[in-house]
């Protein structure tokens, strides 16, 4: 199995590298840290796993050399799962890339990483719900810190294709029966 | 099923309104100590301050260990304990590995220091341990502080309308800074940049005008009291051949966004890893480089090689850059390694003058071959375009230094 770690630059992809893999890819505090792809090996439940620490791009659309790098591996790796590494501040735009990810149809878990920024900010994501809209495993993770790392990975398993119309309909009712009990409520 | 760009943000805000609640957003102190380091009122002196903080630390590091310890070390027991033990005093073997000597009155008479006896055991270890060693280790460690704290885009931010000018933005100071480290990452990382034509500047600019902290670390050591001149030279090399490459070289310098990323504690593991990874990386690659280096101009002058090129190369040499012949040995070692080069420049007898004309030189006249097989890697036609410029560089940048010199009368 391979499983490819993306996401926008700096949100921390290289950081689930080393911890997941125990290897020693550089860490930065910058964008741009990774411009070119490292492989790693990991063990889950007895499989062997290859692991793929991919340069951060904004959309499936590269703009620099190291964007092309990403999407020519995404591009090539038909058969491999994704984690999706969303910036959990920045979520709407993470959400973005992954879209775009499942949309071509590759099996894929999210890892809002960074909550601890997030929260720095005042912001409050239902991690729950967003799993139940996308149909996918959604994980919290503070990943400098170790926090999320262990579910993130038994949850790897779960990783389906989702269809986008499904996406749809479950966006669409949420808020439906939400209004529904909101107005349940008031009445 | 792929949705249209406008559908898919349509979704995800359908999906961010139901899962996603942004509370009242507090000014701490974090984002103000950000706006301070960003705001050019107080980005620039505290950029500067920052800077000159690097340079004391790395200074006085260096020093410490150098000039307290290892020249010691070196000079006092090492050399002369090789000298003594090496057999084959006097023989090319001995010349190669141990020390060269010199002739004083007709008498072979050996090195007093490491600096001066060009062996592979002594001036190429006295070098890599002795003085390169401690500077890239203090090097490292102040870099990856910087880059995990998250100073980095702050400073692409407050120089990005200088850097516009030489066809570049702000962030192009990642691969200069990464380049004063090694130049070999530095290249690597002109990947950040959007278009072929800011890579083609970035990677030519690298090559030729940034010395790498080996480099740097020995310019500290042999010429202490030159560094400003040799550093002037080059910062100004750096900016009017970008201005001028700008102009000639064909595409696009678009703008760029970035996320300047929240400043983070850093973590000491991290650094650890980092500055260890990096200093690991110096022993294994840099090392031998600089003992095979030592070796194989240790070999051409034996063979009068090094000779017969100052000798045919003297008119460039002496009548257009204004250096001794001599300069051609240390020209032939800069390929291999620059630090070796710096430190071999330091043994010939030269005015302050000319020995910064060949420090400039020994930095700008070609990339050392690590760095040329890293440009390799990026793409044939940008490296043969590089040295193009590399060569005209050389000669116009070299000759000029020389005619400033003529002018201010210290040539």
């Amino acid at each position: 199995m391979k499983i490819l770690l993306m996401g926008h630059p700096n949100v921390g992809k290289s950081v689930f590298f080393n911890r997941l893999t125990g290897a020693n890819v550089t860490e930065s505090n910058y964008p741009g840290t990774t411009v070119d792809y490292t492989k790693g090996w990991m063990k889950i439940e007895g499989e062997d796993v290859e692991i793929v620490d991919v340069p951060g791009t904004f959309s499936l659309d590269p703009k620099d050399k190291a964007e092309e790098v990403a999407v020519a591996m995404l591009h090539e790796s038909r058969d491999a799962k994704v984690i999706a590494v969303i910036d959990a501040s920045k979520i709407e735009r993470g959400l973005y890339l992954a879209m775009e990810i499942i949309e071509e149809g590759y099996p894929i878990v999210i890892a809002l990483n960074m909550r601890d920024v997030a929260e720095d900010k005042n912001i409050v994501i239902d991690a729950d719900r967003l799993e139940r809209i996308l149909g996918i495993p959604v994980v919290s993770t503070v990943a400098i810190a170790g926090e999320g790392i262990k579910e993130l990975v038994s949850r790897l398993k779960e990783a389906k294709p989702v269809n986008v119309d499904d996406i749809i309909a479950n966006a669409a009712n949420t808020s439906d029966t939400e209004s529904a009990a909101d107005a349940g409520g008031a009445a | 099923m792929k949705l249209s760009t406008g559908e898919r943000w349509d979704l995800i805000d359908k999906i961010s309104k139901e899962t996603v609640t942004f509370g009242a957003y507090k000014h701490t102190l974090k984002d103000a100590i950000g706006e301070l380091t960003v705001k050019p009122m107080t980005g620039i002196p505290v950029a500067i301050a920052i800077m000159y903080g690097f340079w004391s630390v790395f200074g006085s590091f260096a020093g410490f260990f150098t000039d307290g310890f290892f020249v010691r070390l070196f000079d006092a027991y090492w050399l002369p304990w090789l000298q003594e033990v090496f057999p084959g005093q006097g023989g090319w073997i001995y010349a190669i590995m141990v020390d060269a000597g010199g002739i004083e009155s007709g008498e072979f008479v050996l090195s007093s220091n490491c600096l001066e006896s060009f062996g592979v055991l002594t001036s190429g270890l006295f070098v890599a341990i002795g003085v390169v060693l401690p500077a890239i280790i203090i090097f490292y460690l102040m870099l990856a502080l910087l880059e995990d704290i998250g100073y980095m885009p702050r400073l692409a931010v407050l120089l990005d309308t200088v850097l516009h000018r030489v066809g570049l933005h702000g962030y192009a100071i990642v691969p200069t800074i990464l380049s004063l480290g090694c130049n070999v990452p530095g290249v690597t990382a002109t990947r950040i940049l959007e278009t072929k034509k800011q890579r083609f500047i970035m990677m030519t600019l690298l090559a030729i005008f940034i010395p790498c902290g080996a480099q740097i670390g020995i310019m500290q050591d042999v010429v202490p009291d030159l560094m400003g001149w040799i550093l002037l030279y080059l910062i100004i090399g750096y900016f009017v051949f970008g201005y001028i490459l700008n102009k000639i070289v064909p595409g696009k310098a678009p703008e760029f966004l970035i996320d300047v990323p929240p400043y983070r504690r850093p973590l000491l593991s991290n650094i650890g890893k980092k500055v260890g990874g990096r200093v690991k990386g110096f022993f294994v690659v840099a090392i031998p480089f600089v003992l095979l280096g030592c070796a194989i101009v240790g070999v051409l002058y034996q063979l009068g090689v090094i000779r017969f090129l100052g000798d045919a190369l003297a008119p460039v040499f002496v009548g257009w850059f204004g250096v001794p012949k001599e300069t051609a040995g240390p020209l032939i070692a800069a390929f291999l390694r620059k630090d070796l080069a710096v430190a071999q420049l330091s043994a010939i007898t030269m005015t302050p003058y000319q020995m910064i004309t060949a420090v400039v030189l020994v930095s700008i006249y070609f990339p050392c071959v690590a760095t040329f097989a890293m440009m390799l890697k990026e793409g044939w036609k940008e490296l043969l375009g590089a040295l193009a410029v590399l060569s005209v560089v050389v000669f116009t940048y070299g000759g000029l230094i020389h005619l400033i010199g003529i002018l201010l009368g210290v040539a």
